[in-house]
């Protein structure tokens, strides 16, 4: 499996082992069959190198800093080497018109085929005089470069779903990618910031399979997203039995039971934290001790306080608690007529004689 | 519904307990205990699964006892059972379970399938559903006394030629005696070394001992059949016995469905605790070794396997004294695989040993062979047991494959060595 993408992982001290075995990593957590890893593998050592420009708008280069520096230096840091990075205004030496002809290079000569990162909401007020790069809106700049991409990739949750910039009240009317860009295939990978590895998932998908993975209703990859954090959370059990911790400072929150009442949204935020973690697999915001604040999740900014508890599951719970109630008082219904029933036959007894043996 | 079908489910609603109705939700349908019945293992045939046997069971518990079942019965989804289904069940009831407990003890939900199918047997015996084997034995045990249709006088026989060739008195009727010792019917007519044996056992040790000549007879076909009001009449007779002598002890003979019926069943049968302690006679003799008063002249010199019976081992919890005792007689005792606990069965047990239609004793001999397996693979002539029923049943399918292979019993084995 030789290659330029082998040649300089080995110069940074990345075997062709730990490459593989990271593969199969992205592999698994994407629910992949075990010979997708080696596909993957062999996909991307391979010098394809497919163009990708990368348009930052509304955002706060949050999100290129996960990737890029999260715990450096990160394998997932090395998805730029098995891309061409054509324009990246963080990351790219170039500067002014320097950096806007190569973007207007890569789009022509890659026209129809190039991977288009988009970070940052948009925004349409003032007719998007709100971000403008080199004298040119947001909007403009990404209907065009929309137009001859083969995918957008949406990362964190402003490109995705609008995200603080769209909060309320909404003073540069922000909207996503997906409100602009209608007759492309967008990949959303919220997060504020989004996981490396979901970002590296979904390009090694692209690069092996040559399509974008499975998404979800809203657009996100399934593979990361299809559970939410309280389902794998492992302060799941704590839950269960109805241990919470009250305060930050209670033996609850000291013992590490369940963040609910303090406002943990982990019920119903998407997202691969709790399996995934964070630098290098360290910890995450709940093993830290702070309640999930959703921010894979639309309006997370506007879901009502982030030390609320959730008043979503409220009146659900009290519906289970009735539920519970007549579940068991037909169970105990149930259970005297059994017991009824039993005695009745215990009663009915007919002591068991020689000649009942016969058959009548 | 006929009236003998009536009487079968009114049985059943009456024998399903709490244990019954849990056992039936948390069966996970694994099938691990075909892999644990012998009558699978040697045929292969999926309806001697274990579970399969009490599926007429589980038919009245889902139809009576819950809610989906009842539902089901209403809308015609879930049929009753018949008396054809009955006849057909016959077979897996009683020929193909000897209540060996194997299932039960493999079931990774913990399942008691033995206590499922001895509960279902109530049911089928009301109705008449029963080989005519165990129903002449059980005519036999409640009308005569035993289920070989043995009396007294002949027992008293037998004691009389114990007593001439050991020059020893066996004491009948003795109030006050420390051991009430029950004998099994196959003992007596079979294997009357077992007498000879503990009598000189008992002398050797100084305890007094006695039996009863209105309860000799150990066994209880009763709860073999499944008829719990006739396993209480058999059973009183013993309680009542032991309890006129006043004696400390009863000492159950190597029989081992005799030691589960008057150690396990009996309690539960008459309702209340005995006024003694019921013994095994494997548990007696290993307390005698432990306290050094079993001592041997010479060993047993060939190589020799042991065979556990499963309601005195696997069923009856007397786990460790066989192989100790065995330890102490034999020179060259070969541990198998599957040993102890998991030990398989005969192949006759709970009864299936009085049933002697062609197919039933076909079937015995094919189960037999996974015990057939074992001797073959230890390589040795000799195996030695502690149960009479266990000890008939293997002779039988021994001569079935003419084999040569000697059956030896471990009480007799013992007295045999013992220092004089």
């Amino acid at each position: 499996m030789p290659g330029p993408l082998i040649e300089s992982l080995a110069r940074q001290g990345i075997t062709r082992r730990t490459f593989l075995k990271y593969c199969a990593t992205l592999a698994s957590m994407m629910a992949l069959p075990p010979s997708a890893g080696r596909a993957m593998a062999e996909a991307m050592a391979a010098a394809r190198r497919p163009s990708v420009i990368w348009l930052p708008f509304q955002e706060c280069t949050g999100c290129t800093e996960s990737i890029t520096r999260s715990h450096s230096p990160t394998i997932e840091g090395m998805i730029f080497d098995m891309i061409s990075l054509d324009y990246q205004e963080t990351l790219m030496a170039a500067a002014g018109h320097q950096a806007e002809a190569a973007r207007l290079d890569a789009m022509q000569d890659n026209a129809g085929k190039y991977l288009l990162i988009v970070d940052g909401s948009v925004p349409l007020g003032l007719d998007g005089a709100y971000s403008c790069i080199g004298g040119r809106s947001n909007v403009e700049m990404l209907k065009e470069a929309a137009q001859g991409a083969a995918a957008i990739v949406a990362v964190g949750t402003c490109a995705a779903f609008g995200g603080i910039p769209k909060a309320n009240p909404n003073p540069t009317g922000a909207v996503p990618v997906s409100d602009i860009v209608k007759d492309r295939p967008i990949v959303n990978i919220p997060g504020c910031p989004p996981i490396p590895v979901v970002m590296t998932g979904v390009l090694a998908h692209y690069l092996t399979f040559g399509s974008l993975p499975e998404l979800d209703d809203k657009g996100r990859p399934k593979a990361f997203f299809g559970e939410t954090i309280h389902d794998r959370c492992y302060r799941r059990p704590f839950y269960d039995r109805g241990k919470f911790a009250k305060t930050f400072d209670d033996e609850g929150a000291r013992n590490g039971w369940c963040l609910f009442e303090l406002g943990c949204k982990g019920p119903v935020t998407h997202n691969a934290c709790a399996t995934a973690k964070w630098n290098g697999g360290t910890s995450w915001p709940v093993e830290s001790g702070h309640g999930c604040l959703g921010c894979s999740e639309p309006d997370f900014w506007d879901a009502g306080g982030f030390y609320k508890a959730l008043s979503v599951p409220a009146d659900p719970l009290r519906i289970a608690g009735v539920a519970a109630a007549a579940g068991a008082a037909v169970g105990v219904g149930l259970s005297f007529a059994n017991r009824a029933k039993k005695g009745a036959a215990k009663k009915a007894h007919q002591p068991v004689t020689l000649a009942d043996l016969e058959k009548s | 519904m006929s009236a003998s079908l009536e009487k079968v489910t009114q049985t059943l609603k009456e024998v399903i307990d709490a244990p019954i109705a849990s056992y039936f939700e948390s069966c996970v349908h694994c099938g691990l205990c075909a892999e644990a019945c012998l009558f699978y293992t040697e045929t292969g045939d999926p309806k001697y699964t274990p579970i399969h046997k009490v599926e007429p069971l589980r038919r009245v518990y889902e139809q009576e006892y819950t809610l989906l079942g009842r539902l089901k019965k209403m809308v015609g989804l879930s049929r009753p059972i018949t008396d054809e289904e009955l006849d057909q069940w016959q077979e897996l009831v009683y020929d193909s379970c000897t209540l060996c407990g194997r299932c039960s003890l493999i079931c990774p939900v913990g399942n008691d399938i033995t206590y499922m199918i001895r509960k279902f047997r109530e049911g089928m015996a009301v109705s008449g559903h029963v080989p005519d084997g165990i129903r002449g034995a059980t005519q036999r045990t409640v009308e005569i006394g035993g289920p070989m249709g043995l009396k007294w006088p002949a027992v008293a026989n037998v004691l009389k030629k114990a007593e001439e060739s050991t020059g020893l008195t066996i004491p009948v009727d003795q109030a006050g005696a420390d051991y009430l010792v029950l004998l099994s019917s196959m003992e007596i007519v079979n294997y009357p070394e077992y007498i000879e044996a503990l009598a000189k056992i008992f002398h050797k040790a100084g305890i007094s001992f006695t039996l009863a000549s209105d309860a000799f007879e150990a066994t209880n076909a009763g709860i073999q059949i499944g008829a719990s009001d006739i396993a209480r009449v058999i059973v009183s007779r013993i309680v009542d016995a032991a309890e006129r002598l006043k004696v400390k002890y009863v000492l159950s003979p190597e029989c081992g469905h005799a030691y589960t019926a008057i150690r396990w069943e009996g309690p539960n049968l008459i309702g209340r605790p005995y006024q003694f302690e019921v013994v095994h006679v494997l548990e007696f003799l290993d307390g005698l070794r432990q306290k050094g008063a079993l001592k041997m002249k010479d060993k047993f010199a060939e190589p020799l396997i042991l065979h556990d019976p499963c309601q005195i081992v696997r069923r009856g919890g007397v786990l460790q004294a066989p192989e100790a005792l065995i330890r102490e007689v034999a020179e060259n005792y070969i541990p198998v695989a599957d040993q102890q606990k998991w030990n398989w069965c005969c192949g006759g047990g709970g009864g299936a040993s009085a049933i002697h239609t062609d197919e039933a004793e076909a079937l015995r001999a094919k189960a037999f062979g996974v015990k057939k397996r074992q001797i073959e693979a230890a390589g040795v002539k000799t195996m030695v047991t502690f149960c009479a029923n266990c000890r008939i049943v293997m002779e039988e399918a021994i001569d079935h494959y003419e084999m040569d292979t000697k059956l030896l019993g471990l009480t007799e084995l013992l007295a045999e060595h013992l220092e004089d």
